[in-house]
């Protein structure tokens, strides 16, 4: 038996959480959630290629009031409806809430927890590992989304906006991510937790007035929107009565602090939470 | 805190774990001397959990338990010095045996090429040289075990603690995993190690803890034990490629007293334990009577001694 070199000292909590990170990785990229991921990324592209063929065959694929809406108003509305609305949240919860699930369900956390680093650390690197899978899938999907809607003339004049459209929904799967971890490392059915704030508490807060509403992710990420809203359903005409939208700076603030705090807080349940496996 | 011979590696007082309204660990009070220690008891006997609070997997709901003086829940520095290897079969399925013990050494502060040289080394201490390439995915019951060895050992520590290690080992893979716990131990340093299988805590060493039903039964020498379960009948299942070959090798021996087919198995019972084992590992060797993938023993072997002592 040869001996091995001296033990070198432990690893601080980020250097540990880059470890754990490239741990999680590929792990977490070639899971069967990231099939799951694909088919609801898919949805957008697919509809983008049907747009296009509609457009191609020189049929508007759209008329509202009877007037053609051009690709850039397409896009436009994908990102809202589909991405921030719908895409990001459920990303967010699916793979936020399974963080440290899926490694007590498969009872590996262990190996993780009997190496010499804080436990928040082990938090922190899958975080970082979703936020890297899912940025991975989702922007460019947003990208194809985009090329196969917005014409090739309208590119350089909307290319801007396509570039804040990803960093918008980066800083979505950033959040909602933070918040879902949370939530996860917290409650004993994260999923049923995660559903009712994603699809309960978020849309009826939104609705209505008060200050209730700094406490939800989409009315930050609504601020950062650059396309106009669509107001074509009831929930969005309710919304717009209220709508007080913040300024860009307010919402970055807020949108910084709920992503510091629910980062922080998933980092400290975990290091005090007693996972007990199944036997 | 350095051990020394006077200086326990693993102190627990009063203490207890439950889970809900069941109590896993009752009230333990013990030290666990340097050297070797085997930790013998039936499956559900708390074994499991008394490992998982040793290396602050669980935390006490009642008491305390330190190791090398501490307490590894809240101190998670102090793994450095611990190497685990828990009973679940769990992996990163997708990894190689060799790419999932360097991730998991990184995590001690190797660096890239340190991870990879140690993941090297202990694969080979555990025989998994070639096989560490392959994805464990594809790995037998017997190359798992010894991949979960040797993320334990791959940092090199000071105490190991080994929850069932042999489970699903052949009979020349758990010799030389015997061998190797024990060379560990000569090198200064510490294992703690269970098994519901007296003889093979046996073949480690003499110094056992009794546990049954959350509690410590005995601790210290293992004669009277053996003794004990020398006179109870001992089942074995043995997995081979050609049972009915092998059933023909062990008919005229005088250690098996009743042999039966079930599953691809030999089922054999025998009141003398250690000569069979010594049978089985050399018939194994020899692969005179086929190959014999796999050798384990249910714990009612165990169980019934335990009812027996209980009841004293």
């Amino acid at each position: 038996m040869t001996t091995t070199p001296p033990r070198p000292a432990a690893l601080s909590t980020t250097a540990a959480a880059r470890r754990v990170f490239e741990v999680s990785f590929g792990e977490m990229l070639w899971s069967r959630r990231t099939i799951f991921m694909a088919l609801v990324v898919g949805g957008p592209v697919l509809l983008a290629i049907i747009f296009r063929v509609v457009e191609a065959f020189g049929a508007p694929a759209l008329r509202v009031n009877g007037a053609r809406v051009a690709g850039g108003s397409v896009f436009g509305v994908m990102i809202w409806l589909l991405y921030v609305r719908f895409i990001v949240p459920v990303l967010g919860l699916f793979y936020g809430t399974s963080l440290m699930a899926d490694e007590v369900e498969d009872k590996t956390i262990t190996y993780l927890f009997s190496r010499p680093i804080p436990r928040g650390a082990v938090l922190l690197g899958k975080y970082l590992a979703y936020l890297a899978c899912t940025g991975l899938v989702v922007l460019p999907s947003v990208m194809l989304t985009y090329f196969l809607t917005v014409p090739f003339a309208q590119v350089p004049g909307t290319f801007r906006s396509l570039v804040l459209d990803l960093a918008i929904l980066a800083a979505g799967l950033a959040v909602y991510g933070a918040v879902f971890a949370f939530v996860g490392a917290r409650l004993k059915r994260p999923l049923v937790g995660g559903l009712i704030f994603a699809f309960g508490w978020e849309p009826v807060v939104l609705a209505l007035p008060g200050y209730l509403r700094q406490f939800t992710v989409a009315r930050h990420l609504q601020a950062l929107v650059p396309h106009a809203m669509p107001s074509d359903s009831a929930l969005s005409l309710i919304q717009g009565l209220f709508r007080d939208v913040p300024s860009v700076p307010t919402a970055l603030a807020w949108l910084t602090v709920l992503l510091v705090a629910f980062l922080w807080l998933a980092m400290r349940t975990v290091s005090r939470r007693e996972y007990v496996l199944e036997q | 805190m350095e051990a020394t011979p006077q200086t326990p590696i693993v102190q627990a007082e009063h203490l207890s774990k439950w889970y809900g309204q069941v109590s896993g660990l009752n009230d333990v009070t013990v030290s666990i001397p340097p050297g070797i220690t085997g930790l013998l008891g039936p499956n559900g006997a708390g074994k499991s959990t008394f490992m998982k609070l040793m290396t602050g997997q669980l935390k006490p709901s009642q008491g305390t338990i330190r190791v090398m003086g501490t307490t590894l829940w809240d101190t998670p520095s102090a793994y450095a010095r611990v190497g685990f290897c828990p009973e679940q079969d769990a992996f990163y399925e997708r990894m190689t045996g060799r790419e999932w013990v360097a991730a998991l050494v990184t995590l001690n502060g190797f660096s890239d090429a340190e991870a990879d040289a140690a993941a090297r080394r202990a694969l080979e201490i555990v025989d998994l040289t070639e096989a560490g390439e392959k994805k464990i995915g594809a790995y037998s019951k017997g190359m798992r075990q010894r991949v979960k060895l040797a993320q334990a050992l791959v940092h090199d520590p000071d105490i190991l603690i080994l929850d069932e290690p042999l489970t699903g080992m052949d009979p020349l893979q758990r010799r030389k995993t015997i061998r190797l716990v024990k060379d560990w131990a000569k090198r200064g340093r510490h294992v703690i190690v269970s098994s519901h299988i007296l003889h093979e805590i046996e073949a480690m060493t003499s110094n056992i803890l009794l546990i049954t039903n959350g509690r410590i039964l005995a601790e210290g020498n293992v004669h009277q034990i053996r003794d004990l379960i020398d006179t109870h009948p001992h089942t074995v299942h043995v997995k081979a490629a050609e049972p009915r070959a092998l059933a023909a090798r062990l008919l005229d021996d005088p250690a098996v007293t009743r042999m039966a087919f079930e599953d691809g198995a030999l089922v054999v019972e025998t009141r003398q334990p250690d000569a069979f084992y010594q049978r089985i590992t050399s018939l194994a060797a020899s692969g005179d009577a086929g190959a014999i993938a796999e050798v384990t023993s249910p714990d009612d072997n165990l169980q019934a001694v335990f009812s027996y002592l209980v009841r004293q």
